[in-house]
């Protein structure tokens, strides 16, 4: 077998991996009629739960434990604080996955799109789903210094702030739509709006 | 040798078979005024198997004169296919103007980039130039499919499940083109009869497939979408951006900060 062959043969794998990869069908799919509360709903379902996720894992109840409890106490307590903080990443990813899920269908449903926008999205996927599993990785085996986590969760909180404001606009519009849609009988709604 | 070419005929007169009662049903179903050059895809191919039949008793088989019967007729084939994977995505993500105008152009691209490359990278004799063409087209008419399929994924299009099964088989059957092709280059003539009936088969699994789809009950009428204003997504889009983007950054941030603590 030569290299040619090597490479083409190479090639036709990779196809057929992507295929059968892009046919399993989407994790939840699709209800336009679903729309409005989803997107009402993306992207803050768990970042609401910051403040007592904050409070269980700070510093002061660990410093405070070392000094007073027995250390087997210290021990299980740090493993609980790690359990709640894979938790409580995992809980946010599906936070970032709303967000982005929303804003994939704000493009779909868009007349047009900025090429640049949607590949530096996909770029900015696959580096957040690579950072979040090396550090969910880290904080599994202890590495990763636990309170940092706040800085993803108020991230995010700011954008599922600014991204209830565009639902909210996107919903006007879309009663506008339909509103239009029955006055004019259904005829260019688009050239309407 | 003998009963390599008996099969060969047996599998020729049912590949005809098969493509003429998947063009009934095409007509039957009314889907040929939805896949027009799909149907004329079908149609060329008819006329190929038959037209080979006939040049083949006229000149012999192998020949000179039916080598390059057989890849220009080839030739027309695939430009056939690749107007029909063309109406296929269409098909798919048109009823969507804007991820549409992106993903015709990220495909006419990724094809035009395949061809190149496979093309150049394949080269070797003139006497395979029609091999490393066709499997030059072939590669890249595998990847048009599959660049579609992850378009489709990605943005959560509801794909038709006949225009799923459709990609599914030009995908299936190009990749195997392709492959077939490359074995052929390196063992050209001690595998070409092995390369016809390989080729014919796959045909027949890809007819197989798309004529189990057609002829499954129909589902209900896709609905048109309602677009959004295109001032939604010009605010919207930068800034999503940028968040992920300052998201991103604290989690290289996180990551180069952490050590072991305890």
């Amino acid at each position: 077998m030569n290299f040619t062959m090597v490479i083409f043969i190479g090639l036709v794998g990779m196809l057929l991996v992507l295929l059968v990869w892009a046919l399993r069908g989407p994790v939840k799919p699709w209800e336009p009629e679903a729309v409005p509360n989803g997107l009402r709903e993306a992207g803050r379902r768990h970042v609401s739960f910051l403040p007592p996720i904050q409070q269980a894992l700070g510093e002061t109840d660990d410093d405070f434990l070392s000094r007073r409890a027995p250390s087997v106490l210290v021990r299980r307590v740090r493993r609980e604080r790690r359990r709640i903080a894979l938790t409580y990443l995992s809980a946010l990813r599906e936070d970032f996955d709303s967000l982005l899920r929303m804003a994939t269908i704000i493009a779909r449903l868009s007349p047009q799109v900025a090429a640049m926008q949607e590949f530096e999205r996909i770029r900015l996927t696959l580096e957040f789903a690579w950072r979040y599993e090396t550090i969910r990785m880290m904080l599994w085996a202890g590495l990763a210094p636990i309170p940092q986590l706040r800085g993803l969760s108020e991230l995010l909180s700011a954008l599922s702030i600014r991204m209830e404001a565009a639902v909210k606009e996107m919903e006007e519009r879309a009663a506008l739509a339909a509103k239009l849609a029955s006055s004019l009988d259904g005829h260019d709604v688009d050239a309407a709006l | 040798m003998q009963g390599m070419a008996q099969f060969e005929q047996i599998l020729w007169a049912v590949n005809v078979a098969v493509g003429i009662v998947l063009l009934a049903l095409l007509i039957a179903r009314e889907k040929c005024r939805a896949f027009p050059a799909f149907t004329g895809y079908l149609l060329v191919n008819l006329v190929q198997a038959v037209s080979f039949y006939f040049a083949s008793r006229r000149w012999g088989y192998p020949s000179r004169n039916m080598w390059l019967f057989g890849w220009s007729s080839q030739a027309v084939v695939t430009f056939a296919r690749a107007l029909a994977v063309a109406e296929l995505c269409r098909h798919m993500l048109a009823r969507y103007q804007g991820v549409w105008a992106l993903a015709w152009r990220v495909l006419c691209g990724s094809a035009m980039l395949i061809i190149l490359y496979s093309g150049f990278a394949g080269w070797r004799r003139w006497e395979l130039a029609f091999p490393a063409l066709d499997r030059s087209l072939e590669l890249s008419i595998a990847a048009v499919i599959v660049i579609l399929l992850l378009f489709v994924r990605y943005y959560e299009v509801v794909a038709d499940p006949v225009d799923r099964s459709l990609a599914v088989g030009f995908c299936l059957y190009s990749c195997f083109g392709a492959v077939n092709n490359t074995i052929l280059d390196r063992y050209l003539y001690s595998y070409q009869e092995l390369w016809i009936v390989l080729g014919m088969l796959s045909f027949l699994a890809s007819l197989l497939l798309w004529t189990w789809a057609l002829g499954k009950p129909q589902t209900v009428p896709r609905r048109e979408e309602t677009l959004l204003a295109p001032g939604i997504y010009e605010s919207l889009a930068p800034q999503i951006n940028l968040r992920l983007r300052t998201l991103n950054e604290r989690l290289s941030q996180f990551w180069n900060s952490a050590a072991p603590r305890r």
